[in-house]
């Protein structure tokens, strides 16, 4: 006798457990690298940078050809990455900088950001095809 | 400890809601990044909208805890964006891909702004 005898069900949960549980600990890797690094690193701005680009590099990783594939792209992609990265973050960030009269620094945010980031998945993806490359 | 759990207990919901409305948005929308691209714009407008608030309002630590880096900043992705940009452009579908960079950048830019906007 099983709880769930529903098929369909039960994968379900399984699959929105696996999300949940990568997303409990990227979100409080977000969070916590904002309080303790912050200070360090010059305010949120460049710690939320710091997160999305090792997130894209991560995702970029699970977008090659793993082993285990769906179940680490739910629970280590759309779970952790999804959650450890923030795009409202970033575009918040970029819009204090325009209000406070720093278009510069704007602009530099959204540049680096971007090519940074597609940089990082890009390489994340490479050395997911050189590392499990098929013979 | 009641702020770890505030932002686990956010972020939750948040991944759930992005990973159930991307999958429902894909076949509704002509590719699949487009769905992301509507979490995002939401998510940004939202974030705009109590960033303001709470300006306005003065601060509420576990109220921006629990909607803001919990569940909005796990709703809104970054990561998936900057792949599904590369994966677009590596497919061949460069226009896309460049129509999806610069699209969430201005949109997401301007869905802050909104929201900055109609909660001061």
């Amino acid at each position: 006798m099983t709880l769930l005898p529903d098929r369909r069900l039960r994968f379900e949960l399984r699959e929105l457990l696996l999300v949940a549980v990568g997303a409990a600990p990227g979100a409080l890797l977000r969070w916590q690298a904002a309080v303790q690094l912050a200070p360090a690193v010059g305010g949120e701005a460049i710690t939320n940078l710091i997160v999305n680009l090792l997130g894209s590099f991560v995702l970029g990783f699970l977008a090659g050809p793993i082993p285990r594939r769906t179940a680490l792209v739910l629970c280590l992609g759309i779970g952790f990455c999804g959650s450890l990265t923030t795009f409202s973050s970033w575009m918040l960030d970029v819009a204090r900088l325009l209000e406070a009269a720093q278009p510069g620094a704007a602009l530099t945010l959204v540049a680096v950001s971007l090519v940074a980031g597609l940089l990082c998945a890009g390489l994340g993806l490479l050395s997911s095809r050189w590392l499990f490359r098929r013979r | 400890m009641r702020d770890v759990l505030l932002v686990a207990i956010g972020a939750v919901p948040g991944a759930w809601l992005r990973f159930r409305l991307v999958n429902h948005l894909e076949p509704l929308v002509p590719r699949k990044h487009w769905a992301t691209f509507a979490v995002n714009i939401t998510a940004c407008f939202a974030l705009g909208l109590i960033s303001a608030l709470e300006h306005a309002c003065g601060p509420r630590p576990p109220l921006g805890l629990l909607l803001g880096v919990g569940f909005l900043g796990s709703f809104s992705t970054f990561s998936t964006f900057s792949v599904e940009v590369l994966q677009a452009w590596l497919a061949g579908a460069r226009r896309q891909s460049l129509a999806l960079l610069l699209g969430s950048v201005v949109v997401g830019l301007l869905a802050v702004m909104l929201g900055l906007w109609l909660g001061a």
